[in-house]
Protein backbone atom coordinates (compact mmCIF):
# COMPACT_ATOMS: atom_id res chain seq x y z
CA UNK A 1 0.00 0.00 0.00
CA UNK A 2 1.16 3.49 -0.85
CA UNK A 3 0.50 6.54 1.33
CA UNK A 4 -1.84 7.67 -0.69
CA UNK A 5 -5.12 6.50 1.63
CA UNK A 6 -7.84 8.33 -0.40
CA UNK A 7 -8.01 8.76 -4.08
CA UNK A 8 -11.26 10.34 -5.55
CA UNK A 9 -11.19 10.34 -9.10
CA UNK A 10 -14.25 12.18 -11.38
CA UNK A 11 -16.61 11.00 -9.02
CA UNK A 12 -20.41 12.07 -9.79
CA UNK A 13 -23.59 11.21 -7.41
CA UNK A 14 -27.37 11.57 -8.59
CA UNK A 15 -30.35 11.71 -6.37
CA UNK A 16 -32.96 11.22 -9.03
CA UNK A 17 -32.77 13.64 -11.19
CA UNK A 18 -30.47 16.05 -8.85
CA UNK A 19 -27.07 15.78 -10.07
CA UNK A 20 -25.35 16.69 -5.79
CA UNK A 21 -21.75 15.93 -6.71
CA UNK A 22 -20.30 16.98 -9.91
CA UNK A 23 -16.90 15.34 -11.17
CA UNK A 24 -14.92 15.56 -7.86
CA UNK A 25 -11.24 14.63 -7.41
CA UNK A 26 -8.81 14.82 -4.78
CA UNK A 27 -6.18 12.60 -3.01
CA UNK A 28 -5.42 12.58 0.56
CA UNK A 29 -2.17 10.81 2.01
CA UNK A 30 -0.91 9.45 5.52
CA UNK A 31 -0.31 12.26 7.47
CA UNK A 32 -2.35 14.18 5.94
CA UNK A 33 -5.36 16.59 6.85
CA UNK A 34 -7.69 16.96 3.68
CA UNK A 35 -10.46 19.61 3.94
CA UNK A 36 -13.61 19.96 1.92
CA UNK A 37 -15.09 23.27 2.76
CA UNK A 38 -18.29 24.79 1.84
CA UNK A 39 -21.84 26.14 2.88
CA UNK A 40 -24.39 23.92 3.81
CA UNK A 41 -25.86 21.79 0.55
CA UNK A 42 -22.59 21.83 -1.11
CA UNK A 43 -21.75 17.98 -0.94
CA UNK A 44 -19.25 17.45 1.66
CA UNK A 45 -21.60 15.46 3.61
CA UNK A 46 -22.33 12.94 0.67
CA UNK A 47 -18.78 12.85 -0.50
CA UNK A 48 -18.23 11.34 3.23
CA UNK A 49 -21.26 9.28 2.90
CA UNK A 50 -19.34 7.88 -0.38
CA UNK A 51 -15.93 7.80 0.70
CA UNK A 52 -17.32 5.13 3.78
CA UNK A 53 -19.63 3.14 1.48
CA UNK A 54 -22.93 4.39 3.03
CA UNK A 55 -23.39 5.66 -0.65
CA UNK A 56 -22.24 4.75 -3.83
CA UNK A 57 -21.26 7.14 -6.50
CA UNK A 58 -23.66 7.62 -9.50
CA UNK A 59 -20.25 7.31 -11.53
CA UNK A 60 -16.26 7.72 -10.92
CA UNK A 61 -13.84 6.05 -8.73
CA UNK A 62 -13.24 6.21 -5.22
CA UNK A 63 -10.37 4.04 -3.19
CA UNK A 64 -10.18 4.14 0.33
CA UNK A 65 -7.07 1.95 1.65
CA UNK A 66 -6.70 0.93 -1.89
CA UNK A 67 -10.01 -0.60 -1.58
CA UNK A 68 -12.80 0.40 -4.17
CA UNK A 69 -15.76 2.43 -2.25
CA UNK A 70 -18.22 0.00 -4.29
CA UNK A 71 -15.91 -3.09 -2.83
CA UNK A 72 -16.19 -1.70 0.74
CA UNK A 73 -17.53 -3.82 3.40
CA UNK A 74 -17.72 -3.69 7.16
CA UNK A 75 -14.26 -4.60 7.70
CA UNK A 76 -13.21 -1.51 6.78
CA UNK A 77 -14.46 0.25 9.55
CA UNK A 78 -11.65 -1.50 11.46
CA UNK A 79 -9.75 0.82 9.72
CA UNK A 80 -11.52 3.75 9.84
CA UNK A 81 -13.44 6.16 12.20
CA UNK A 82 -16.26 7.99 11.33
CA UNK A 83 -17.26 11.37 13.38
CA UNK A 84 -20.32 12.85 12.19
CA UNK A 85 -23.71 14.46 13.57
CA UNK A 86 -25.12 11.51 12.82
CA UNK A 87 -22.66 9.61 15.52
CA UNK A 88 -24.84 9.23 18.67
CA UNK A 89 -23.81 7.84 22.10
CA UNK A 90 -25.83 5.11 24.24
CA UNK A 91 -27.00 7.75 26.71
CA UNK A 92 -27.91 5.22 29.81
CA UNK A 93 -24.46 4.00 29.84
CA UNK A 94 -21.61 5.74 31.65
CA UNK A 95 -18.62 7.57 29.30
CA UNK A 96 -16.48 4.57 30.66
CA UNK A 97 -19.19 1.91 28.78
CA UNK A 98 -19.45 3.29 26.05
CA UNK A 99 -15.86 2.62 25.37
CA UNK A 100 -15.59 -0.60 26.40
CA UNK A 101 -18.62 -1.30 24.27
CA UNK A 102 -17.01 -0.63 21.11
CA UNK A 103 -13.60 -1.61 22.31
CA UNK A 104 -14.59 -5.10 22.36
CA UNK A 105 -16.20 -5.07 18.93
CA UNK A 106 -12.76 -3.60 17.80
CA UNK A 107 -10.49 -5.50 20.00
CA UNK A 108 -9.01 -2.95 21.57
CA UNK A 109 -7.22 -3.12 24.99
CA UNK A 110 -8.92 -1.57 27.47
CA UNK A 111 -6.19 0.49 28.66
CA UNK A 112 -6.18 2.29 25.52
CA UNK A 113 -9.82 3.81 27.02
CA UNK A 114 -8.13 5.38 29.90
CA UNK A 115 -5.47 6.34 27.76
CA UNK A 116 -7.62 8.44 25.49
CA UNK A 117 -10.15 9.62 28.44
CA UNK A 118 -6.99 11.18 30.25
CA UNK A 119 -5.70 12.56 27.58
CA UNK A 120 -9.15 14.45 26.81
CA UNK A 121 -9.87 15.80 30.26
CA UNK A 122 -13.26 13.01 29.91
CA UNK A 123 -11.29 10.47 33.22
CA UNK A 124 -13.16 12.20 35.56
CA UNK A 125 -16.12 11.79 34.16
CA UNK A 126 -16.07 8.28 32.94
CA UNK A 127 -18.26 6.78 35.54
CA UNK A 128 -21.23 9.73 34.33
CA UNK A 129 -24.08 8.46 32.42
CA UNK A 130 -23.21 9.70 28.81
CA UNK A 131 -26.38 11.48 28.16
CA UNK A 132 -25.64 14.16 30.96
CA UNK A 133 -22.34 15.22 29.30
CA UNK A 134 -21.91 18.43 27.85
CA UNK A 135 -21.94 19.10 23.81
CA UNK A 136 -18.30 20.07 24.00
CA UNK A 137 -17.80 16.79 26.19
CA UNK A 138 -20.07 14.48 24.22
CA UNK A 139 -18.27 15.76 20.99
CA UNK A 140 -14.56 14.47 22.69
CA UNK A 141 -16.22 11.74 23.43
CA UNK A 142 -17.70 11.06 20.00
CA UNK A 143 -14.34 11.47 18.80
CA UNK A 144 -12.02 9.21 21.13
CA UNK A 145 -14.72 6.35 20.11
CA UNK A 146 -13.91 7.10 16.26
CA UNK A 147 -9.87 6.84 17.28
CA UNK A 148 -10.07 4.12 20.02
CA UNK A 149 -8.73 1.56 17.51
CA UNK A 150 -5.93 3.72 16.13
CA UNK A 151 -8.05 3.99 12.36
CA UNK A 152 -5.30 5.15 9.26
CA UNK A 153 -8.32 7.37 7.81
CA UNK A 154 -10.14 9.66 10.41
CA UNK A 155 -13.32 11.13 8.81
CA UNK A 156 -14.87 14.17 10.43
CA UNK A 157 -18.02 16.10 9.45
CA UNK A 158 -18.01 19.15 10.66
CA UNK A 159 -15.93 18.52 14.21
CA UNK A 160 -16.40 21.22 15.74
CA UNK A 161 -19.74 22.78 14.72
CA UNK A 162 -21.64 24.26 17.69
CA UNK A 163 -18.84 24.19 20.10
CA UNK A 164 -17.65 27.26 21.99
CA UNK A 165 -13.94 28.47 21.25
CA UNK A 166 -12.15 26.22 23.79
CA UNK A 167 -13.82 23.02 22.96
CA UNK A 168 -12.63 23.99 19.19
CA UNK A 169 -9.42 24.72 20.10
CA UNK A 170 -8.84 21.38 22.49
CA UNK A 171 -10.05 19.28 19.85
CA UNK A 172 -8.18 21.20 16.71
CA UNK A 173 -5.25 20.46 18.89
CA UNK A 174 -5.80 16.30 19.32
CA UNK A 175 -6.51 16.64 15.27
CA UNK A 176 -3.08 18.27 15.15
CA UNK A 177 -1.61 15.28 17.30
CA UNK A 178 -3.41 12.39 15.37
CA UNK A 179 -2.39 13.96 12.13
CA UNK A 180 1.44 13.80 13.31
CA UNK A 181 1.03 10.30 14.49
CA UNK A 182 0.60 9.33 10.79
CA UNK A 183 -3.22 9.68 10.83
CA UNK A 184 -5.04 10.85 7.11
CA UNK A 185 -7.86 13.11 8.56
CA UNK A 186 -10.77 14.23 5.75
CA UNK A 187 -12.03 17.28 7.17
CA UNK A 188 -15.29 18.79 6.31
CA UNK A 189 -15.99 22.29 7.85
CA UNK A 190 -17.69 25.61 6.93
CA UNK A 191 -15.18 27.08 8.76
CA UNK A 192 -12.60 28.81 6.97
CA UNK A 193 -10.09 29.45 9.76
CA UNK A 194 -10.40 25.45 11.13
CA UNK A 195 -9.95 24.74 7.55
CA UNK A 196 -6.56 27.03 7.29
CA UNK A 197 -5.32 26.15 10.46
CA UNK A 198 -5.51 22.57 10.19
CA UNK A 199 -5.55 21.37 6.58
CA UNK A 200 -2.99 20.58 4.29
CA UNK A 201 -5.02 20.90 1.30
CA UNK A 202 -8.55 22.06 1.06
CA UNK A 203 -11.00 21.62 -1.83
CA UNK A 204 -13.77 24.47 -1.94
CA UNK A 205 -16.56 22.63 -2.62
CA UNK A 206 -19.88 24.89 -4.29
CA UNK A 207 -22.88 22.83 -5.26
CA UNK A 208 -21.37 20.02 -5.94
CA UNK A 209 -18.32 21.56 -7.45
CA UNK A 210 -14.59 21.60 -6.25
CA UNK A 211 -14.19 25.33 -7.55
CA UNK A 212 -10.20 24.94 -5.67
CA UNK A 213 -8.15 22.85 -4.58
CA UNK A 214 -4.95 23.33 -3.20
CA UNK A 215 -2.58 24.16 0.03
CA UNK A 216 -4.60 27.32 1.61
CA UNK A 217 -1.63 29.16 1.52
CA UNK A 218 -1.38 28.37 -2.53
CA UNK A 219 -5.35 29.62 -2.59
CA UNK A 220 -4.83 32.60 -0.76
CA UNK A 221 -2.24 33.46 -2.69
CA UNK A 222 -3.31 32.64 -6.02
CA UNK A 223 -6.06 35.52 -5.41
CA UNK A 224 -4.03 38.01 -3.86
CA UNK A 225 -4.46 40.29 -7.23
CA UNK A 226 -3.99 43.58 -5.31
CA UNK A 227 -0.95 43.09 -3.00
CA UNK A 228 -1.16 45.26 0.01
CA UNK A 229 -0.24 45.96 3.76
CA UNK A 230 -2.02 47.15 6.86
CA UNK A 231 0.02 49.32 9.12
CA UNK A 232 -0.67 50.05 12.35
CA UNK A 233 1.37 53.47 12.98
CA UNK A 234 2.77 54.73 16.37
CA UNK A 235 -0.22 57.53 16.64
CA UNK A 236 -2.54 54.55 16.76
CA UNK A 237 -3.94 55.04 13.34
CA UNK A 238 -3.83 52.35 10.96
CA UNK A 239 -3.16 52.58 6.68
CA UNK A 240 -3.70 50.35 3.84
CA UNK A 241 -0.62 50.57 1.47
CA UNK A 242 -0.53 49.19 -1.76
CA UNK A 243 2.36 48.32 -4.19
CA UNK A 244 2.76 51.52 -6.62
CA UNK A 245 5.87 53.50 -6.50
CA UNK A 246 4.54 56.16 -4.24
CA UNK A 247 3.51 53.37 -1.83
CA UNK A 248 6.37 51.53 -1.49
CA UNK A 249 8.09 55.20 -1.20
CA UNK A 250 5.83 56.18 1.91
CA UNK A 251 6.20 53.09 3.56
CA UNK A 252 10.09 52.80 3.55
CA UNK A 253 9.51 56.45 4.97
CA UNK A 254 7.62 55.30 7.46
CA UNK A 255 9.73 52.15 9.00
CA UNK A 256 12.82 54.63 8.23
CA UNK A 257 11.02 56.77 10.46
CA UNK A 258 10.08 53.93 12.69
CA UNK A 259 6.64 55.15 13.12
CA UNK A 260 5.40 51.47 12.43
CA UNK A 261 4.44 49.14 15.58
CA UNK A 262 3.10 46.53 12.88
CA UNK A 263 2.60 45.57 9.47
CA UNK A 264 0.53 42.90 8.41
CA UNK A 265 0.10 41.73 3.99
CA UNK A 266 -3.48 41.84 3.12
CA UNK A 267 -3.73 38.43 1.24
CA UNK A 268 -7.21 37.36 1.34
CA UNK A 269 -8.24 34.35 3.54
CA UNK A 270 -10.34 31.41 2.52
CA UNK A 271 -13.77 32.83 2.98
CA UNK A 272 -12.37 35.85 1.10
CA UNK A 273 -11.36 33.31 -1.84
CA UNK A 274 -14.57 31.56 -1.61
CA UNK A 275 -16.44 34.35 -2.28
CA UNK A 276 -14.60 35.48 -4.95
CA UNK A 277 -14.67 32.32 -6.63
CA UNK A 278 -18.11 31.41 -6.06
CA UNK A 279 -19.78 35.24 -5.27
CA UNK A 280 -21.45 33.63 -1.72
CA UNK A 281 -20.48 33.23 1.83
CA UNK A 282 -19.42 29.96 3.06
CA UNK A 283 -22.20 30.67 5.91
CA UNK B 1 -32.61 14.38 -0.46
CA UNK B 2 -32.09 12.95 3.04
CA UNK B 3 -34.33 9.97 3.05
CA UNK B 4 -32.96 8.65 -0.26
CA UNK B 5 -29.67 8.97 1.37
CA UNK B 6 -30.58 7.23 4.49
CA UNK B 7 -31.85 4.52 2.77
CA UNK B 8 -28.91 2.96 1.26
CA UNK B 9 -27.20 3.12 4.64
CA UNK B 10 -26.86 0.16 7.11
CA UNK B 11 -27.16 -2.50 3.80
CA UNK B 12 -23.18 -2.94 4.21
CA UNK B 13 -22.58 -6.54 5.43
CA UNK B 14 -20.07 -9.35 5.20
CA UNK B 15 -21.49 -12.70 5.53
CA UNK B 16 -18.93 -13.71 8.49
CA UNK B 17 -19.91 -13.77 12.18
CA UNK B 18 -17.37 -12.38 14.56
CA UNK B 19 -17.64 -14.22 17.98
CA UNK B 20 -16.79 -10.85 20.05
CA UNK B 21 -18.62 -8.26 17.88
CA UNK B 22 -21.64 -10.60 18.51
CA UNK B 23 -21.07 -10.93 22.20
CA UNK B 24 -20.60 -7.36 22.69
CA UNK B 25 -24.09 -6.63 20.86
CA UNK B 26 -25.72 -9.12 23.00
CA UNK B 27 -24.38 -8.11 25.93
CA UNK B 28 -25.38 -4.45 25.64
CA UNK B 29 -29.23 -5.84 24.39
CA UNK B 30 -29.04 -8.09 27.59
CA UNK B 31 -28.51 -5.07 29.71
CA UNK B 32 -31.36 -2.77 27.81
CA UNK B 33 -33.68 -5.53 28.30
CA UNK B 34 -33.60 -4.70 31.92
CA UNK B 35 -33.79 -1.39 31.93
CA UNK B 36 -37.19 -0.21 33.28
CA UNK B 37 -38.74 0.30 29.56
CA UNK B 38 -38.48 -3.13 28.80
CA UNK B 39 -38.26 -5.41 32.30
CA UNK B 40 -41.72 -4.34 32.81
CA UNK B 41 -43.25 -6.57 30.10
CA UNK B 42 -42.34 -9.74 31.45
CA UNK B 43 -42.96 -8.72 34.81
CA UNK B 44 -46.57 -8.36 33.84
CA UNK B 45 -46.91 -11.55 32.21
CA UNK B 46 -45.83 -13.40 35.43
CA UNK B 47 -47.87 -10.87 37.36
CA UNK B 48 -51.03 -11.36 35.19
CA UNK B 49 -50.54 -14.90 35.50
CA UNK B 50 -50.02 -15.09 39.57
CA UNK B 51 -53.05 -12.42 39.70
CA UNK B 52 -55.13 -14.54 37.59
CA UNK B 53 -54.10 -17.24 39.65
CA UNK B 54 -55.42 -15.91 42.69
CA UNK B 55 -58.21 -14.55 40.98
CA UNK B 56 -59.72 -17.80 39.87
CA UNK B 57 -59.29 -19.84 43.06
CA UNK B 58 -61.37 -17.57 44.79
CA UNK B 59 -63.67 -18.25 41.83
CA UNK B 60 -63.44 -21.89 41.36
CA UNK B 61 -64.40 -22.46 45.25
CA UNK B 62 -63.00 -25.55 45.25
CA UNK B 63 -64.21 -26.81 42.07
CA UNK B 64 -61.42 -29.22 40.95
CA UNK B 65 -62.45 -29.89 37.25
CA UNK B 66 -63.42 -25.89 36.84
CA UNK B 67 -59.66 -24.71 38.72
CA UNK B 68 -57.82 -26.77 36.40
CA UNK B 69 -59.64 -25.37 33.11
CA UNK B 70 -59.02 -21.48 34.87
CA UNK B 71 -55.62 -22.22 35.97
CA UNK B 72 -55.01 -23.05 32.25
CA UNK B 73 -56.70 -19.47 31.02
CA UNK B 74 -53.97 -18.07 33.22
CA UNK B 75 -51.14 -19.62 32.27
CA UNK B 76 -52.03 -19.21 28.80
CA UNK B 77 -52.79 -15.93 28.87
CA UNK B 78 -49.47 -15.35 30.73
CA UNK B 79 -47.09 -16.94 27.86
CA UNK B 80 -49.57 -15.10 25.10
CA UNK B 81 -48.81 -11.83 26.74
CA UNK B 82 -45.07 -12.39 27.22
CA UNK B 83 -43.98 -13.81 23.84
CA UNK B 84 -46.08 -11.15 22.22
CA UNK B 85 -45.39 -8.28 24.07
CA UNK B 86 -41.14 -9.02 25.00
CA UNK B 87 -40.96 -10.23 21.49
CA UNK B 88 -42.17 -7.62 19.69
CA UNK B 89 -42.58 -4.66 21.74
CA UNK B 90 -38.99 -5.27 23.51
CA UNK B 91 -37.29 -5.84 20.07
CA UNK B 92 -39.13 -3.44 17.61
CA UNK B 93 -38.41 -0.35 20.83
CA UNK B 94 -34.62 -1.65 21.20
CA UNK B 95 -34.08 -1.34 17.07
CA UNK B 96 -36.19 2.12 17.06
CA UNK B 97 -34.21 3.71 19.80
CA UNK B 98 -30.75 2.84 18.38
CA UNK B 99 -32.01 4.55 15.03
CA UNK B 100 -33.60 7.48 17.49
CA UNK B 101 -30.23 8.44 19.05
CA UNK B 102 -28.20 7.60 15.53
CA UNK B 103 -26.53 4.56 17.63
CA UNK B 104 -27.26 2.48 14.88
CA UNK B 105 -25.26 4.06 12.39
CA UNK B 106 -22.36 4.63 15.16
CA UNK B 107 -22.86 0.70 15.34
CA UNK B 108 -23.21 -0.23 11.80
CA UNK B 109 -19.99 1.93 11.15
CA UNK B 110 -17.59 0.44 13.60
CA UNK B 111 -17.48 -2.87 11.76
CA UNK B 112 -20.63 -4.91 13.02
CA UNK B 113 -22.33 -6.43 9.93
CA UNK B 114 -26.36 -6.81 9.90
CA UNK B 115 -26.48 -9.85 10.93
CA UNK B 116 -24.25 -9.56 14.07
CA UNK B 117 -26.86 -7.06 14.72
CA UNK B 118 -30.03 -9.08 14.17
CA UNK B 119 -28.85 -12.52 16.28
CA UNK B 120 -27.45 -9.95 18.83
CA UNK B 121 -30.78 -7.71 19.21
CA UNK B 122 -32.74 -11.13 19.14
CA UNK B 123 -30.89 -13.78 21.24
CA UNK B 124 -30.92 -12.08 24.25
CA UNK B 125 -34.74 -11.74 24.10
CA UNK B 126 -35.20 -14.89 22.89
CA UNK B 127 -33.30 -16.00 26.28
CA UNK B 128 -35.81 -14.10 27.93
CA UNK B 129 -39.42 -15.12 26.71
CA UNK B 130 -37.75 -18.55 27.19
CA UNK B 131 -36.95 -18.27 30.90
CA UNK B 132 -40.09 -16.25 31.92
CA UNK B 133 -42.08 -19.00 30.21
CA UNK B 134 -40.29 -21.63 32.29
CA UNK B 135 -40.95 -19.27 35.51
CA UNK B 136 -44.41 -19.18 34.16
CA UNK B 137 -45.01 -22.90 34.51
CA UNK B 138 -43.68 -23.03 38.05
CA UNK B 139 -45.84 -19.63 38.75
CA UNK B 140 -49.08 -21.22 37.57
CA UNK B 141 -47.61 -24.48 39.81
CA UNK B 142 -48.24 -27.39 37.44
CA UNK B 143 -45.78 -30.92 37.22
CA UNK B 144 -44.71 -31.79 34.07
CA UNK B 145 -43.38 -34.58 32.60
CA UNK B 146 -39.47 -34.43 31.00
CA UNK B 147 -41.17 -35.05 27.78
CA UNK B 148 -43.69 -31.96 28.75
CA UNK B 149 -40.81 -29.75 29.69
CA UNK B 150 -38.80 -30.29 26.31
CA UNK B 151 -42.21 -29.95 24.47
CA UNK B 152 -42.53 -26.61 26.31
CA UNK B 153 -39.26 -25.37 25.45
CA UNK B 154 -39.43 -26.28 22.06
CA UNK B 155 -42.80 -24.65 21.41
CA UNK B 156 -41.65 -21.67 23.46
CA UNK B 157 -38.55 -20.90 21.73
CA UNK B 158 -40.42 -21.49 18.00
CA UNK B 159 -42.56 -19.01 19.52
CA UNK B 160 -40.62 -16.77 20.51
CA UNK B 161 -38.28 -16.42 17.31
CA UNK B 162 -41.37 -15.94 15.38
CA UNK B 163 -42.36 -12.71 18.15
CA UNK B 164 -38.99 -11.18 17.43
CA UNK B 165 -38.43 -11.42 13.99
CA UNK B 166 -41.95 -9.39 13.72
CA UNK B 167 -40.47 -7.42 16.29
CA UNK B 168 -37.37 -6.74 14.24
CA UNK B 169 -39.85 -5.91 11.15
CA UNK B 170 -41.78 -3.32 13.07
CA UNK B 171 -38.27 -1.97 14.31
CA UNK B 172 -37.19 -1.78 10.95
CA UNK B 173 -40.64 0.60 9.71
CA UNK B 174 -40.42 2.89 13.21
CA UNK B 175 -38.70 6.21 13.14
CA UNK B 176 -38.62 6.35 16.87
CA UNK B 177 -39.30 4.59 20.34
CA UNK B 178 -43.56 6.39 20.04
CA UNK B 179 -43.94 5.10 16.33
CA UNK B 180 -42.82 1.03 17.71
CA UNK B 181 -45.00 1.12 20.09
CA UNK B 182 -47.31 2.90 18.13
CA UNK B 183 -46.69 -0.03 15.25
CA UNK B 184 -46.83 -2.40 17.59
CA UNK B 185 -50.05 -2.18 19.03
CA UNK B 186 -52.14 -3.79 15.65
CA UNK B 187 -50.07 -7.02 15.87
CA UNK B 188 -49.88 -7.08 19.66
CA UNK B 189 -53.62 -7.23 19.60
CA UNK B 190 -53.93 -9.48 17.25
CA UNK B 191 -50.99 -12.18 18.44
CA UNK B 192 -51.98 -11.42 22.32
CA UNK B 193 -55.48 -11.01 22.47
CA UNK B 194 -57.51 -13.42 19.57
CA UNK B 195 -55.87 -16.71 21.30
CA UNK B 196 -56.99 -15.13 24.89
CA UNK B 197 -60.55 -15.27 23.86
CA UNK B 198 -60.15 -18.31 21.37
CA UNK B 199 -62.64 -20.26 24.36
CA UNK B 200 -65.52 -17.74 23.65
CA UNK B 201 -66.38 -18.39 19.98
CA UNK B 202 -65.85 -21.09 17.41
CA UNK B 203 -64.64 -18.34 15.10
CA UNK B 204 -62.15 -16.83 17.33
CA UNK B 205 -60.64 -20.29 17.94
CA UNK B 206 -60.23 -20.75 14.35
CA UNK B 207 -58.45 -17.62 13.77
CA UNK B 208 -56.17 -18.41 17.17
CA UNK B 209 -55.68 -21.84 15.27
CA UNK B 210 -53.89 -20.09 12.78
CA UNK B 211 -51.45 -18.29 14.81
CA UNK B 212 -48.72 -18.95 16.75
CA UNK B 213 -49.92 -17.79 20.03
CA UNK B 214 -52.92 -19.87 19.51
CA UNK B 215 -50.85 -22.78 19.17
CA UNK B 216 -48.57 -21.78 22.34
CA UNK B 217 -51.73 -21.20 24.27
CA UNK B 218 -53.31 -24.98 23.39
CA UNK B 219 -49.79 -26.28 24.29
CA UNK B 220 -50.33 -24.79 27.71
CA UNK B 221 -54.15 -25.78 28.09
CA UNK B 222 -52.38 -29.43 27.44
CA UNK B 223 -49.55 -29.08 30.15
CA UNK B 224 -52.53 -28.06 32.37
CA UNK B 225 -54.67 -31.49 31.81
CA UNK B 226 -51.53 -33.87 32.07
CA UNK B 227 -51.24 -34.63 28.16
CA UNK B 228 -48.80 -31.96 26.39
CA UNK B 229 -49.14 -32.57 22.98
CA UNK B 230 -49.03 -30.17 19.93
CA UNK B 231 -51.03 -31.42 16.50
CA UNK B 232 -48.32 -31.41 13.53
CA UNK B 233 -50.86 -28.64 11.91
CA UNK B 234 -49.52 -26.68 14.56
CA UNK B 235 -46.04 -27.16 14.40
CA UNK B 236 -47.03 -26.62 10.37
CA UNK B 237 -48.48 -23.08 11.42
CA UNK B 238 -45.67 -21.85 13.66
CA UNK B 239 -42.86 -22.90 10.90
CA UNK B 240 -44.88 -21.41 8.43
CA UNK B 241 -45.61 -18.41 10.03
CA UNK B 242 -41.24 -17.90 11.20
CA UNK B 243 -40.75 -18.76 7.27
CA UNK B 244 -43.23 -16.06 6.54
CA UNK B 245 -41.88 -13.46 9.33
CA UNK B 246 -37.97 -14.30 8.29
CA UNK B 247 -39.11 -13.40 4.14
CA UNK B 248 -41.13 -10.70 4.86
CA UNK B 249 -37.46 -9.52 6.86
CA UNK B 250 -35.08 -10.38 4.38
CA UNK B 251 -37.04 -8.22 1.94
CA UNK B 252 -37.36 -5.26 3.67
CA UNK B 253 -33.82 -5.47 4.85
CA UNK B 254 -32.03 -5.93 1.96
CA UNK B 255 -34.41 -2.91 0.45
CA UNK B 256 -33.87 -0.32 3.00
CA UNK B 257 -31.32 -2.07 5.45
CA UNK B 258 -32.25 -1.23 9.15
CA UNK B 259 -33.12 2.45 8.21
CA UNK B 260 -36.70 2.18 6.37
CA UNK B 261 -36.77 5.96 7.48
Amino acid sequence: MTNEFIRLTHIFKSFGKTEVLKDLSAVLHQGEILGFLGPSGAGKTTTIKILTGQLKPTAGDAYVLDTHVKDINTTIYEQIGIVTDQSGIYERLSVYDNLKYFAQILRVNAGRIDELLKRVGLYEHRKKPAGKLSKGQTQRLVLIRAVLHKPKVLFLDEPTSGLDPSTALEIHNMLTEFKEEGMAIFLTTHNMEEAAKLCNHVALLNNGQIVEYGTPEELCLRYNKDKRYRLLLSDGSTLVLGQTPAEIDRLSDLLREDKVNSLHSCEPTLESVFLTVTGRSLQ
Amino acid sequence: MNKMQTTETSKIHTTGIHWHKLTAVMKLKTRALFSKNFIIMPIFAIGLTLALKFLYRFIADGNDEMLTFMYSMALGLGVTMNVSMTGMVCTSMSLAEEKEKHTLRALMTSSVNGLEFFLGSIIPVLAMIVAVNILLILVAGISISPAGWALWLGISLLCSIASTVLGMILGICAKNQVNASTLSTIPLLVFAMIPSFSAFHPTIKKISDLLFTGILMDTSKSLMTGTPTVEPIGLAVIAVEIALAVIAFLLIYRRNGYDAD
